[in-house]
């Protein structure tokens, strides 16, 4: 039940930066076709969209980070043993927890500085600090998700074959 | 310390981090930073992280990845792929060899909407490999001409290779797009004649399947002719400065999108799962992003690209000599990793080298992205003779190694055209 109710928040993860994604590629398109038509504008599209565009990737990090489908090199370890992959894709997991941390340490910094700095969007003068502040959140979650894919890694490897229902084409060229 | 002790030492950490399966963009960002703190301070390096980290998934005009990545998802759920085949087939599936040239056509249809070879030869290990063997296609020449036809994924635009190889180098997304046109085109050209050849000296090898009607012919191009209008549109639109590229990317995914469901290709779930590949391959490419501007401030510090520079213009072979050595580390390096990982971790030391012996920048990236590509059917790795090979799991390697090799001389043959005229992937670029 445990399981499950965990599968599920990933899955919610995923999905938060997945309507993102709908929501940019709508912010642009609708834009564009205001400006070449109606020589209108919608206030602050630009902005919206690469803020948009930053929430969507640090939540999308989160789930890929769990998921295991970012860009690796497969030689060593297409070429070993069945231990020897478990120790590799914890070290590599117990790696990338390090640099998320910190990673996500520092950009709470920048959202602060964000914020004391009062940076707006350039139509209707919103802080942009929130949206930094959805974005790093996003981070936080990778921080947690990565954690417990370390910890399943350890203790339950079985676990993570069912935690990878999607097979993803990240190293995609 | 002494700093080329640092950038050695970095280097080789970097390659032990990635070869114990640390991801390419985290490797590149822990060394990057670690160095980085080691030649300059610890609070500056863990400055640039949060700065770099931020900037880079903010900055709208790399907005163009998830957005092509969409159209691509929203254009391949809707079933492109056997429609495209059908409608190749029945305009050429009569000629002998007619069924390999018919893939080489939809492959390239596919891969100018998906941008992505890996799923190029994926989808069509499915589609088109059960009907060549039906017609008493071998083995090795139907995995071969899958292989080879899923390279042109990173060629034609919208190419996520070419546009990491523009951020990483500050060139034009644009432009590097539509330099890939004709240098595509020229791929399935040269393929296309390859597999003519191949039919014309074995005449049994590959079968003729039966002529289609124009009935047929004209029913099947009604199932593609709006993707790929979309296709043209998109570039059409890039290339007249109609759109910057994101916006482009931003109308195809739109546009594929109503597309898709006007036409009733397009459930629920199709959009569901389009929406999370994007999702997916974004956060993926933007990780060795982050990584790679993180990696670039250590270069830099270090002062390796120049170091470079100097030692490969003092070995006395000439700018060609140069390029030539440095594509022979590329075919080497595409044994070992795959195309994107080698243009990240690469590019940055290699381009000053490139731009120091005069070579256009944009030229230079459609044939670095071509070396690379190269790389994913040539062997012992062969990343989309891999994928293949999970789809068809009764095919050996050995048999599809077998299959691509007349398609690798042909695109070295194609190497060789592109270098002797580098107006052909200038060409287009320049009229913009």
């Amino acid at each position: 039940m445990q399981r499950s109710l965990m599968d599920r928040f990933i899955d919610g993860i995923e999905w938060i930066a997945a309507i993102f994604v709908g929501i940019v590629a709508a912010d642009i398109f609708i834009s564009v076709l205001l400006r070449k038509f109606f020589s209108a504008s919608i206030p602050d599209s630009y902005d919206f969209g690469r803020l948009l565009l930053g929430i969507l990737i640090f939540w999308g990090i989160a789930a890929t980070s769990y998921r295991g489908t970012h860009i690796t090199v497969d030689l060593l370890y297409s070429s070993s043993g069945p231990r020897a992959q478990r120790l590799m894709d914890v070290f590599a997991t117990a790696v990338l927890l390090f640099v998320v941390t910190v990673q996500t340490y520092t950009l709470y910094d920048k959202v602060q500085q964000t914020r004391i700095d009062n940076v707006l969007t350039y139509d209707l003068n919103w802080p942009t600090w929130p949206f930094f502040a959805v974005a790093w959140i996003g981070d936080v979650s990778a921080v947690l998700l990565i954690a417990i894919r370390t910890y399943r890694l350890i203790f339950h490897p079985e676990d993570m074959e069912r935690g990878h229902p999607h097979h993803s084409e990240a190293a995609e060229s | 310390m002494n700093p080329d002790l640092i950038a050695a030492g970095g280097f080789v950490l970097l390659f032990v981090l990635m070869l114990l399966r640390v991801p390419v963009g985290m490797a590149m960002a822990l060394v990057g930073v670690g160095g980085y703190a080691m030649l300059v301070n610890s609070t500056a390096a863990l400055k640039l992280i949060g700065q770099t980290s931020m900037r880079t998934v903010t900055d709208y005009t790399f907005g163009v990845i998830p957005m092509f990545l969409l159209m691509g998802a929203f254009v391949s759920t809707s079933g492109i792929s056997k429609e495209l085949f059908r409608a190749a087939n029945t305009f050429l599936g009569h000629r002998r060899g007619g069924l390999g040239i018919a893939t080489i056509a939809a492959c390239g249809g596919f891969a100018a909407i998906s941008g992505s070879s890996v799923a190029t030869a994926a989808t069509f290990s499915t589609v088109a490999y059960p009907e060549m063997r039906r017609f008493g296609y071998p083995q090795s020449f139907a995995t071969g001409v899958i292989a080879a036809g899923g390279t042109l994924g990173a060629m034609l635009p919208p190419s996520t290779v070419l546009a990491v190889y523009a951020i990483i180098t500050q060139q034009d997304i644009g432009k590097l797009f539509v330099a890939g046109v004709l240098p595509g085109l020229l791929a399935i050209c040269m393929h296309m004649i390859t597999i003519a050849i191949i039919a014309h000296v074995k005449p049994d090898f590959l079968p003729a399947a039966p002529r289609a009607s124009w009935e047929e012919r004209i029913a099947a191009l009604k199932n593609v002719w709006a993707p790929l209008v979309l296709f043209i549109f998109v570039i059409g639109g890039l290339y007249g400065g109609l759109f910057t590229p994101t916006e482009a990317g931003g109308m195809g995914a739109g546009g594929a999108f109503l597309i898709g469901v006007l036409r009733g290709r397009l459930s629920r779930e199709g959009i569901r799962n389009s929406l999370l590949q994007a999702t997916r391959t974004a956060a993926a490419v933007f990780t060795v992003l982050i990584g790679a501007l993180l990696f670039g401030y250590f270069l830099t510090i270090t002062q390796t690209p120049q170091k470079v520079t100097e030692f490969l213009t003092s070995l006395g072979l000439g700018r060609y000599g140069v390029l030539l050595l440095i594509m022979l580390m590329y075919l080497v390096l595409g044994c070992l990793m795959d195309a994107m990982a080698m243009i990240i971790l690469t590019v940055p030391i290699i381009f000053p080298v490139i731009t120091h012996l005069g070579f256009d920048p944009i030229w230079f990236g459609v044939i670095i992205v071509m070396t690379v590509e190269l790389g994913l059917i040539h062997p012992p790795v062969g990343m989309n003779v891999f994928v293949i090979k999970s789809v068809i799991p009764e095919v050996s390697f050995s048999t599809i190694f077998k299959g691509v090799i007349p398609f690798i001389c042909a695109d070295l043959v194609r190497l060789g055209i592109l270098i002797a005229f580098p107006i052909i992937a200038l060409y287009l670029p320049s009229r913009m």
